[in-house]
Parts: C-alpha cells; structure tokens; sequence
C-alpha cells in the first residue's frame, strides 16, 4: 500500500527528516494552530519531537500523518492527518493544519478528497469525523461544502489557557451520498 | 486501601463490587448476552469487572458503584473514560426491572455530586442507543442530562452494521458543586 499520495497540484507525504524546518514553521504560526486550539511552538526542538511522534503514532497504528507540498513551489502548505484510528468502529478523526492564505475551498477539497480516498479504500474506514472549533468559519463553511453532516457538539472537551473548548462534530460516512457523489466526480464539490 | 467510597442516597447506597456480586452482575447484564456464551464464561467476565473495577479506580480511569437498596445489588453506575486533567466522565447506568426510575434519579443524581465534590469532576456524559436505552434515557434527562450531539454510524454493530449513538451531558459548575455541598451539610 502507497501511503504517499499525489493529486494534481501537491505531493501529499509522509514527513522525513528534512521537513523538520517546515513543521516548525507551519506548528509555530498562531494562525494555524489557535482553532485546533493549542500555543504556537516556540523553538525547532518541538518540531523534531514532533516528527518522531508522528513515526511513532503511525507504528502503533493510532494515527497517519501527511505533509501537502505544493508542487510548483515545494512548500509545505499544510499538515493533514487520520487520528484516533478506532478499528473496531472503523471511524478516524481528520485534522489540517494549513496556512492561512491556503484555506481555501479548492485546496481544501484536494487534499481532503485524497486522504478521505485512501481512508475508504485502503483502510476500510466507515466514519470520517470532522471536530472543529465554532470559530473556525473557513473550515466549517468547507465541512458543509463538502458534504459533512453536522452531528452535534462536544461540549467542554478540554480546557485551553483557562478556557473550556467546545468542538463540533461533523462527520462523513463512506454510504454518504455526498461521498458517493464525490467519486463519481472525482472530487468534492466545490460549492454548495 | 478502599478506592470505592460508600455513598448513601435517598432509598439506598452506592458500595464498591465484591465478589459476592458476581450473580447479580449475571443478572444485570443478562440482556447483552451474546448467542452461544456459555454459563461459566458469563461469571468469568463478571469476576473479572470486579477486579477491573478496583483497578480502574486505583488509576482514576474509571470506577463502577453497586446501587444497592435493602441489601440487594439492582443496578450498577459506572464510569468510563474517566479524564482526571479534563475533569469530564462517560457514565453507565445499568439496572434490574426492579430498581424505581425515582430511586435510579436519586442514585445518579446523588453519585454526580459526590464526583464533583471529591473529584472536582464538571463534564459528565452518557452515550445512549437511539433504540433500547429509553428508560436510561428518561433518567438522565431527569437529572440535567441534555442531547448535544447524535453521532452517525458511530458504534459497530455487526461487520456491515452501524449504529448512531446519542451524546447527553450535564456540566456540574465549580459554584453549584458547592452549593450542593452547601445543602447536605
């Protein structure tokens, strides 16, 4: 199985020992990560322990992580990943982590369309869960866009810098018609 | 060391599992029997929830209470996923026809603020199946429990078969923890 995917635009990858400067700068803007929530890194040496959690993770069979560059420029735009892999309930949770000037709908719906394909395909996963922030507009709008289905919230799942975080669940499921329609078009729609 | 508490409420107690328990455990659970368990497998799991059960409150990832009234075990709460660093818990509430849905309010309602007291627990949570956990269901809403989200094809059922599963929660603030605490003395 290729777990290293290529779309039209980006090379969707595993991490290697070189991208160490690239997680960094991606983890350490507060754009990027204030809606997961959690504090910017602050020096490289997070970065690389970052790196071995992620290998770590994907040997335990718990998580998958991808970096999205973009191939005309070779950088790295965005981390997307599978976490909590739930085997018995066939479900997985996405995450992105992107650049703001790159989360957009189209980029978006590239990269979540290929990981979202080989989650289905390849791992027989039946649940995709989607858990953001209310505050996030640009990934919700995108959620919705692409077909995901508001499940509800999660209320008071952890504690930020003294504040209770609220996450809601949206979720896909590999029966959606939204999904099947996905694959017939060989990708999300764009627009609702 | 004792890492259950005795926690009386109206009508009855909660006590920590001991192995005379094992039968009344059975019973319990006999609903979810599955097809072709034996007898002697079904004592073996409830013997070992009673050892899990210690183990689990030891590390603070879980605790199952009996509800005991007039000396009989009818039911069990229990908690799962017991989060000590987000103060939140799911919880279970397992029953014999027998125990009153009033008794069942008192025990929950009862167990909630002996957490949120000793432990400073503040989110607590309940996932229902959408068909077959009505009666759980008409409990929690009784005790605060509200419906926040309804989790699509959330739990396995069989290879091809999923089911969705109801999310309810009931958040204890710190000031109403002591208000309760407040009342009792």
């Amino acid at each position: 199985m290729n777990w290293n995917l290529n779309t039209e635009n980006y090379y969707i990858r595993f991490a290697n020992e070189h991208d160490i400067p690239s997680i960094y700068e991606l983890l350490g803007s507060n754009n990027v990560v204030k809606n997961h929530p959690k504090n910017p890194m602050a020096v490289e040496a997070q970065a690389m322990d970052e790196a071995r959690r992620m290998v770590m993770q994907f040997e335990a069979k718990e998580a998958a992580f991808w970096l999205v560059e973009e191939k005309t420029t070779g950088k790295v735009i965005a981390r997307i990943s599978l976490q909590k892999f739930n085997w018995i309930n066939a479900s997985g949770q996405l995450k992105i982590e992107i650049f703001s000037e790159f989360k957009t709908p189209s980029i978006l719906a590239e990269m979540i369309y290929a990981v979202a394909t080989l989650a289905y395909e390849d791992l027989s996963l039946h649940r995709l869960e989607w858990m953001l922030m209310a505050e996030d507009a640009e990934f919700i709008d995108a959620a919705k866009t692409f077909g995901f289905n508001h499940d509800g919230q999660l209320l008071s799942y952890f504690e930020f810098e003294g504040a209770w975080i609220d996450y809601q669940v949206f979720s896909l499921l590999k029966t959606d018609s939204s999904w099947q329609q996905a694959i017939k078009n060989h990708g999300f729609s764009e627009s609702i | 060391m004792k890492f259950v508490a005795n926690v009386d409420f109206n009508g009855g107690q909660l006590r920590p599992l001991d192995e005379s328990d094992v039968d009344a455990i059975v019973k319990i659970y006999q609903k979810q029997t599955l097809a072709g368990q034996s007898e002697d497998a079904i004592k073996e799991h409830a013997e070992r929830m009673i050892t899990l059960s210690v183990q689990m409150a030891a590390t603070q990832r879980g605790l199952m209470w009996a509800i005991d009234v007039d000396g009989q075990m009818l039911g069990m709460l229990s908690l799962y996923d017991w989060q000590p660093t987000s103060l939140k818990t799911v919880m279970r509430l397992d029953t014999l026809p027998e125990l009153s849905q009033a008794l069942q309010v008192d025990a929950l309602r009862t167990g909630i603020e002996y957490l949120s007291k000793k432990y400073h627990l503040r989110n607590f949570s309940f996932q229902c199946l959408p068909q077959g956990d009505e009666s759980v269901i008409a409990v929690i809403q009784t005790v605060g429990f509200e419906q926040q989200a309804r989790l699509r094809d959330f739990r396995r059922i069989s290879q091809t078969e999923y089911s969705d599963i109801l999310v309810f929660n009931k958040i204890v603030e710190p000031a109403e923890a002591v208000s309760l605490e407040g009342e009792q003395a």
